[in-house]
């Protein structure tokens, strides 16, 4: 894995997060916006200049990939290496969870 | 329908100061029509109400204009216009108080802010280095035009104050976000 995709992925944003999240299963950024209000019960909304600033970042940095379009709306899907940021930013999140456990 | 003309002039980095103006002008029951021309703005009466306004800055969004104003309208965002590379939006406040806005997290602010300086600050830095420098520095060093020297020198300020303006804010947008 690169420098630039080590940097600017791990850790990352929680919006990044819930894309990569979300996008294990082809979909579209509000249909993105609408999984991350509902898995959250509405604490965290995302917002359409966030989302469509980070869905193109994203499909250059290959960590989604662009599928089709339905209805003017662009579907995405995780790449490979979307898969393995995702499942290091887990880790991360996992391991300072232990931490803080074992520190409280 | 009763309207009106205003001109108000933004510098680059002034878009949240256009927004709250919008904004303002909305609460005050003048709802924006559109901008054109150098900054003149149009309104029309309306019942005064609380509508959040927000530009964006993106190239690729408007390269890709069906999708980007889908998403947008997605969310519940009225799409207003472009104007010198930005796009216009704007929503109503809830009813419970909640004032949205288009960024939900300081890394897209700040990168807002990229795209807005790579846009627009670039061609000013190019015509300051390429013409307005070396035609002052002719005219006052070497044609001793001074007239013309004073006048392009007068530019040149404004171009610095403009400059040091943006830096600051840059460098402040930059120590917010860590």
């Amino acid at each position: 894995m690169d420098q630039h995709i080590k940097k600017v992925y791990v850790p990352m944003t929680e919006t990044a997060f819930f894309i990569l999240l979300c996008l294990r299963k082809p979909n579209h950024g509000y249909g993105i916006v609408q999984m991350v209000e509902k898995m959250t019960d509405g604490a965290i909304k995302l917002t359409p200049g966030t989302m469509y600033g980070s869905l193109s970042k994203m499909e250059k940095d290959n960590v989604i990939r662009f599928v089709r379009e339905e209805d003017k709306r662009k579907i995405y899907q995780i790449t490979d290496l979307g898969l393995e940021v995702l499942q290091i930013e887990l880790k991360r999140i996992e391991r300072l969870y232990k931490i803080a456990q074992e520190e409280m | 329908m009763e309207t009106k003309k205003q001109f108000k002039w933004f510098t680059i980095f002034e878009y949240e100061k256009e927004q709250d103006y919008l904004r303002d002008m909305h609460r005050s029951g003048w709802k924006f029509v559109k901008v054109k021309g150098f900054g003149v703005y149009y309104f029309e009466k309306c019942t005064p109400q609380d509508v959040v306004y927000q530009l964006d800055y993106n190239k690729d969004g408007l390269a890709h204009k069906d999708e980007y104003l889908r998403m947008f309208d997605d969310c519940g965002w009225e799409y207003i216009q472009d104007y010198a590379g930005y796009s216009y939006f704007r929503k109503a406040v809830s009813k419970d108080g909640v004032a949205e806005e288009i960024f939900c997290d300081d890394e897209s602010r700040f990168q807002m802010m990229q795209r807005v300086l790579k846009g627009r600050m670039l061609p000013l830095l190019v015509i300051f280095f390429a013409t307005l420098l070396p035609q002052f520095l002719i005219n006052l060093l070497s044609t001793h035009n001074y007239f013309i020297a004073t006048f392009i020198g007068g530019i040149l300020a404004m171009y610095i104050a403009i400059f040091a303006m943006c830096f600051a804010k840059y460098i402040q947008y930059k120590n917010n976000k860590k």
